[in-house]
Formats: C-alpha cells, structure tokens, sequence
C-alpha cells in the first residue's frame, strides 16, 4: 500500500535519510522507533510530500506520488496527524472534523451549499467524532477542550479525510499513562483495511499496536521485523531500548 | 466561522431601517451623504470577505473599485452596450482582475502579501493615468445612470438612486453571507486559521484564495459602477492605493471579520468626515485620533466593542443569583 524506495535526504552535511526502502501491506500497522534525530519526523515529511527526497521514490497503493504536492497526495489517500497539535484553535469540534470531511466529499470549494451542514459531511463527522472519542465536545472549541482531547482530534482531523493510509507523528506525546491507554484502544479500534504508520517512543503503545517495527539510526534502518523479534534484538538495545529495559 | 447572531441581526435592522428612513426623509445633500455611505460600505464589504474571513489583507480594493468603474464608463459608452449590460461586463472584468491577482498572490502571506495587492494596485493606477483611452489625468465624463423607466423607476432622481443603491447592498451582503457560509467560504476560514493543515487535508489552498478573491473582486467591482452612476464622472484617483487604505481603515474602525462592523464603519467613517470637515480642514487628523484609539483599545472595530460589551453583559447577567432566581421562577410559572 505505501512503498519508499531508496529513500534519501540531506540536510548540507547532515545525511537525515540514508537509502530507506520500508513497504508496508494493505492494513499493516507500523511502527517507527529511533531516537531524537533519527530522522523519523523527516522521513514522515517525505512520505507526505512536505519536503522533496533527494533521492528514491514514494510509492502509494503502487503510484508513483514523488512528485505530487501535499494535497494531492492526500486526495489520492495518504493523511497525517502532527506531533504538535495543528487543529483550528477558534472553531469548534465538529467544525474541525466537518472541514476536513468537506475536502474529501468535494463539497469544500461549493459556493451555494453549506458544506459542514451536507449529510455526507455530517456522517464522517459523527463517524469520525465516535471513532476518537470526542463525540461529547462536538460542539466545543478547540482552545475548551484538554490537551488530550485534542490529541485525539488531531487523529479524528487526519481520519476525517477517509484515508487509506494514516501516518501519525507520536500521537501520544504529552499526554499521561491513563489517556496512552485510551490512544491504545483507540489505535486498535481503527478498520483493519486502514494501513497505520506510527512515529511513536511510548514502548508499550509501539508492541501492543504494531505488526511491524521498523528502527532509524542516524537516518539508516537498523531494523525492520517483528515485535518479538525486536524486543530480542541486541542491537536494538544498544542504541534505543536499553534505556526503556533499564527504566 | 461566520454566523449571525441576534446582535448582528438586531444592527442590521437598525441600519436597513436608519437607510430608508433617510432615503425617503432627507434633503440632497443627505442623500448624497448616504449614496457615498452605501457604496462605501460595498466596498469595505468586499474587503471584509478577504481580510477578515481569510487574512489575505488587500490594499488593490480601490484599484478593484476602479476596474468595474472604467470597465462601466468604457463598455456603456464606447462600447455602446445598453447599461444594464455594461454593469454586467464591468463586475465579471473586475472578478475575473480580481481572480488572477488572487491566484499570484495567494502563495504570500502577511505583509508580502499586502505588498504584492499594493503593487498590482499602482500599476492599475499608472496604466490608467497614462493610457489615452482611459481619459488619463483628466478621466471619463458622459457616464449614464441605468434606464429603469419600464419598472416605473427614474435611476437620475437623487433618491431613487439611492434606493438603488440600497437594494444593491441588501444583495450583496446576503450573497457575502451565503459564499461566507458556503464550502468555499468554510474552507478560506480553516485557510485563515491554518494554512498548512489545509492542505495536508488535500485542500488546493491558492485556488480557495483565488475563488474568494475573486468573489470579493466582484463587488468591489460592483460599487466602483454605484460610484460611476453616482458622479457620472470617474478619475483615476478612484484607483489610487488611497482609497484602499481608507476601506482598510473603515474595516478597523468597524470591526474586522464582523460583516456588520464594516457597514457600520462605513457610516461612521463617512458621517465623520462630513461633520468634521465642516469645522476643521484636518479632518483626516481627527479621524486618525479615533482609529488610533480603537486600535489601542483592544476592541475589535466599534461593532467588535459592542459584541464583547454584549456578551460580558450577557455573562454577568447569567451569573447574577437574583436573574437566576427571577428566571426560575418564571420557568416554575410557566
């Protein structure tokens, strides 16, 4: 479903990207492991279409999307949610959810027709609002709602669009161990036909939501199996989880 | 978002109701004071659409004013199309300015983009202050007002006019408020708000920019034909970067992203400038001093400060245990 073939990227002398090459299955649950600079985030802004590769190619349900602008990237069924939350602070929850699903079903640009207001729209919103859990603050806005909560919209915007592929940058960074559990829940509730990518260092989220773990080091992938496989690799422990075993 | 809500309701009325009383009530020059409000108040309506609901601040809306205002002198008397025509041809030319300026724009932001707006406004104005067709420096007489006289109307009687005028800007403002609520209208906010995020949700934002820019170009283009009608006369002065900088001040003084603020605005602003002017030739140096003021208030334009007045009012009576008590006990009554 989603395929990156000797992907590579520079910063001037900083190698982010070293030749990756990751092919995830349709409905296949990923997860991205590294440490800070590993060049996770940076391989997300490839896959998405925000920074050019300087070399290879990203593949989406077997098209070439190399070159196609974020937006149409996502049309075509690839969507992302942010490490930081980047929702639309002044508008309310389902306002959020109903601009994205009004992309999806075209009814974005009309002129006539209030788009938030479309059946169409009202069903991925209520869908959507179920899915991540924030059915109860529909009417709220952004700036009343927990942090948490918006975590879990962040998500419900990126599920707004119907993708086929979701990349989510650390869905539950800042957000404590009782509402981890809950993204928990959350994560393996999604279709099982929706590939999921995941940049994430929460440990327990990575092993109980991932079919496959893939690790960066210095922009390199040092790893790419199963979770059991994983959690015995030597290696691993040297550059990443030997501080999680430790703890 | 854009919403009505009974406030904005209840100024609307008030002003619909102040305008035809004054249509029908006051002399020429009254008249003549609020054919200026109301054109005006097109005009910064127009701007309203795109600063406030899209954050693309425009300083090209006189230049804009003036395309639909040469585009009608030019089409209705060389071009020797009847004036209901020619108002039609001068609305799309200005739509269709306003969308290209849109399109090159819309990839800047903030000052950049304001810049880019003024640029294209002076080469609107240099073009036309040059150019032999346009009259040059001396501009274009012989305008004629629409014939009307098959509905019973005379377009050249002052206060028929300005009931012209008047349902023009009834149309306008509920075709602003539908493309404000509309997909398009939705999608520029969400643009506002978070540009990136747009379009990682497979927006074509520069297209949603144009679109509205456009639109908005329209009516702008639109009161530069009221203002043709009303002088019969254009100059390129009306193109000047001046009058966009005075729209964009009515705006402020208004309340910007408001809708109603700008039409109140466009009121205050004009009614000032007459009464002022009438005692001092520095008129421009008191209205300075409100709009400072204003702007260090912290309110949102005039209509902004009757809102956020409204709503703390609305807040305190709420939470007043004698309202609560008196409110329950009707509650209980009923």
């Amino acid at each position: 479903m989603l395929e990156t073939r000797n992907l590579d990227k520079r910063f001037g002398a900083v190698h982010v990207t070293r030749d990756v090459s990751i092919k995830l299955e349709r409905g296949e649950r990923r997860v991205i492991l590294g440490p800070n600079g590993a060049g996770k985030t940076t391989l997300f802004n490839q896959l998405v279409g925000e920074l050019t590769p300087d070399k290879g190619s990203v593949h989406l349900a077997g098209v070439d999307v190399t070159d196609l602008p974020v937006a149409k990237r996502t049309r075509q069924g690839l969507s992302r949610s942010y490490q930081k939350n980047t929702l639309f602070d002044g508008l309310t929850v389902a306002e959020n959810l109903g601009l994205a699903a009004a992309i999806h079903t075209s009814n974005a640009t009309r002129i006539w027709s209030d788009s938030l207001a479309r059946p169409e729209v009202q069903e991925i919103v209520q869908d959507v609002a179920n899915q991540v859990q924030v059915l109860p603050y529909l009417q709220a806005r952004v700036s009343e709602i927990s942090y948490g909560v918006r975590r879990q919209l962040e998500v419900g915007v990126a599920l707004a669009t119907r993708p086929k592929v979701l990349l989510m940058d650390e869905p539950t960074s800042g957000v404590g161990p009782e509402m981890a559990k809950g993204f928990h829940r959350l994560l393996n509730d999604l279709p099982r036909d929706l590939t999921v990518l995941i940049i994430e260092h929460d440990m327990d989220l990575a092993f109980d939501v991932a079919d496959t773990i893939t690790v960066l080091n210095y922009g390199e992938v040092v790893f790419d199996g199963q979770p059991e496989a994983a959690r015995g690799s030597k290696l691993l422990k040297e550059i990443y989880l030997g501080s999680w075993e430790d703890a | 978002m854009f919403r009505h809500t009974a406030l904005r309701y209840a100024a609307l009325g008030l002003l619909a109701s102040a305008a035809v009383f004054q249509a029908f009530t006051a002399d020429y020059f009254g008249l003549e004071i609020l054919t200026e409000i109301l054109i005006l108040a097109m005009l910064v309506l127009a701007l309203d659409m795109v600063a406030g609901f899209g954050g693309m601040v425009s300083l090209g809306h006189g230049a804009l004013m003036g395309v639909g205002a040469y585009g009608y002198a030019l089409l209705s008397t060389m071009g020797g199309l009847a004036p209901p025509v020619a108002m039609v041809g001068a609305v799309l030319v200005s739509g269709a300015a306003a969308w290209v300026i849109g399109a090159i724009c819309a990839r800047s932001h903030g000052i950049y983009f304001i810049m880019a707006t003024l640029a294209f406004g002076q080469m609107a104005y240099s073009y036309v202050f040059e150019a032999p067709i346009f009259g040059g420096d001396d501009g274009l007489g012989g305008i004629v007002r629409p014939d009307l006289g098959a509905v019973g109307m005379d377009l050249n009687d002052s206060r028929t006019f300005v009931l012209f005028c008047l349902a023009a800007l009834a149309l306008v403002y509920a075709a602003a408020v539908v493309i404000l609520q509309s997909g398009l209208g939705r999608s520029m906010t969400g643009v506002m708000h978070n540009e990136q995020r747009m379009r990682a949700l497979g927006l074509t934002v520069w297209r949603v920019k144009a679109d509205v820019f456009g639109l908005s170009g329209m009516i702008a283009g639109l009161s530069g034909v009221l203002a043709a009608q009303h002088i019969l006369y254009i100059s390129p002065g009306l193109l000047s970067w001046t009058v966009s900088g005075e729209a964009l001040v009515v705006v402020i003084l208004g309340g910007l992203g408001t809708l109603v603020g700008p039409l109140v605005g466009a009121a205050a602003f004009v009614v000032l400038k007459h009464e002022i002017s009438a005692l001092t030739t520095y008129w421009h140096l008191v209205v300075g001093v409100i709009l400072i003021a204003v702007v260090m208030s912290r309110a949102n334009g005039i209509f902004g400060w009757i809102e956020a007045r409204s709503a703390q009012w609305g807040a305190r009576r709420s939470a007043d245990p004698l309202h609560i008590s008196q409110t329950e006990e009707a509650r209980s009554d009923a």
